[in-house]
């Protein structure tokens, strides 16, 4: 029997580790999203994000007058829309005061460069240079100029990893500007964000604004998302197919920001008992 | 053996540096050349395909850790990398397929298959099929090719003034 199983593995060794090794792999991708792999991917972010942020530094160095002229121009533009956007906000103020709304609540941005991307197997993370030592914790949204980037994901002290919207396990609460009708903006194809879970009842047409909902626990509500280009009403499907541009140009985002973003306590402590309720 | 396996290891770390680098600068809409795969396909043409599964799951490994952060998927492709390459692994032929253009157009076979097997894992979620076969098995497959080219080329000029 022994001689058998010896002669066996003899001939077969290479298959059955071959698959031992495939089936340890398919495990490991299936724990990804478990603490004691995240605990790794911080390991990694820690060890490479020191060296990237080092490359990054001597290339910002020799690319710093084109920076400057860049930075000139767009100074101008910002003088002349800060310009406009004083007179708008004057004209907001009075009519919040006339309509006696509350005041929109803000919450505090830490500023971050991006130091690293990767794209693999459908998973689109960017690397900030800020972390626990900036008060950037787990679940914190991060937002660019034009919209939302995404959530982070992971953190060591002085680097966060940030699961942007294009990856294929970002969820994100949405509705659109002008209905109000909500959905889930998830991954799409070719580049484009795709919103799920929207009723064909809805007029929703290409051009239209989808920003985050008040539905979501980790974001605030009214950042923007994208801009609707395809709403198509598939036969037998009771949603609709809508495809999203994305606000934010993933490939090309050089700074981003951390919201510091938590929900009403009081609005938590009533969900909660509500769930103890129930059970 | 030895001095051949530290030289195998210094390799395996400079791809994965050289493929955090790629990452960050040398990406045509998300798509870089996958290197990993490269080394993975090299060690299996010189030691054999027992010895390119075992490295190309710990060079994977490696790789997931410190560049793609989804830990396991770079292990599988190094995995089926040195299983595929392994069956055109010959003893006496080590040379041969490791130096000249039998390196390229195996490593293009590897690729193509490895990426295949990628499609369920990455096609997840809203992604459709045929989005995923063309951006990822076809660019990906094609990009790293040409790197495996760039080597063979750089290699094939070295060993004639050797």
């Amino acid at each position: 029997m022994y001689k058998w199983l010896a002669e066996f593995f003899g001939l077969a060794k290479n298959y059955i580790i071959f698959a031992l090794l495939i089936s340890l792999s398919l495990f490991l991708i299936s724990t990804n999203n478990n603490s004691h792999t995240r605990g790794l991917q911080v390991v990694g972010l820690v060890t490479t994000s020191y060296l990237e942020a080092g490359v990054n530094g001597v290339l910002a160095y020799f690319s710093l007058p084109s920076e400057v002229k860049k930075l000139q121009l767009e100074n101008a533009r910002l003088i002349d829309r800060i310009a406009r956007i004083r007179g708008a906000m004057e004209e907001n103020r009075q009519l919040r005061e006339m309509l006696n709304l509350r005041q929109q609540s803000s919450y505090p941005l830490v500023p971050g460069d991006v130091v690293g991307r990767s794209a693999e197997g459908g998973r689109y993370f960017i690397t900030l240079d800020i972390g626990e030592r900036n008060g950037v914790g787990v679940g914190d949204p991060v937002v660019s100029g034009t919209g939302l980037v995404g959530i982070v994901s992971a953190v060591s002290e002085d680097f966060s990893l940030v699961r942007t919207l294009l990856d294929v396990d970002s969820r994100v609460a949405a509705k659109f500007v002008n209905t109000s009708a909500d959905g889930l903006v998830v991954s799409g194809s070719f580049g484009e964000l795709a919103m799920k879970n929207v009723s064909r009842r809805y007029p929703v047409q290409p051009g239209d604004i989808v920003e985050t909902s008040s539905l979501s626990t980790l974001v605030p509500p009214g950042i923007p998302i994208g801009m609707v280009t395809e709403a198509k009403n598939e036969p037998g499907d009771i949603f609709k197919k809508i495809d999203i541009q994305p606000a934010v140009d993933y490939t090309a985002i050089t700074t981003a920001f951390v919201m510091k973003y938590s929900r009403p306590a009081e609005a938590v402590a009533l969900e909660k008992e509500q769930l103890k309720k129930t059970r | 053996m030895t001095k051949r396996l530290l030289g195998y290891i210094a390799l395996s770390i400079a791809a994965i540096l050289l493929q955090k680098f790629l990452d960050n600068y040398a990406s045509v809409d998300s798509i870089s050349p996958q290197l990993i795969i490269l080394v993975a396909v090299y060690l299996s043409l010189r030691e054999g395909q027992l010895f390119g599964m075992g490295s190309g799951f710990l060079i994977g490994f490696l790789n997931d850790l410190l560049v793609t952060h989804f830990i396991g998927y770079s292990s599988l492709m190094g995995v089926i990398a040195g299983f595929v390459a392994g069956f055109f692994f010959k003893e006496s032929d080590v040379e041969l397929a490791a130096k000249n253009f039998n390196f390229a157009w195996i490593s293009a076979i590897t690729l193509a298959v490895t990426q295949l097997a990628a499609l369920p894992i990455i096609a997840s979620g809203e992604l459709n099929y045929f989005y995923v076969f063309l951006k990822f098995t076809v660019g990906t497959t094609v990009y790293t090719t040409v790197f495996a080219m760039i080597v063979v080329f750089v290699n094939g000029r070295k060993s004639r003034y050797v």
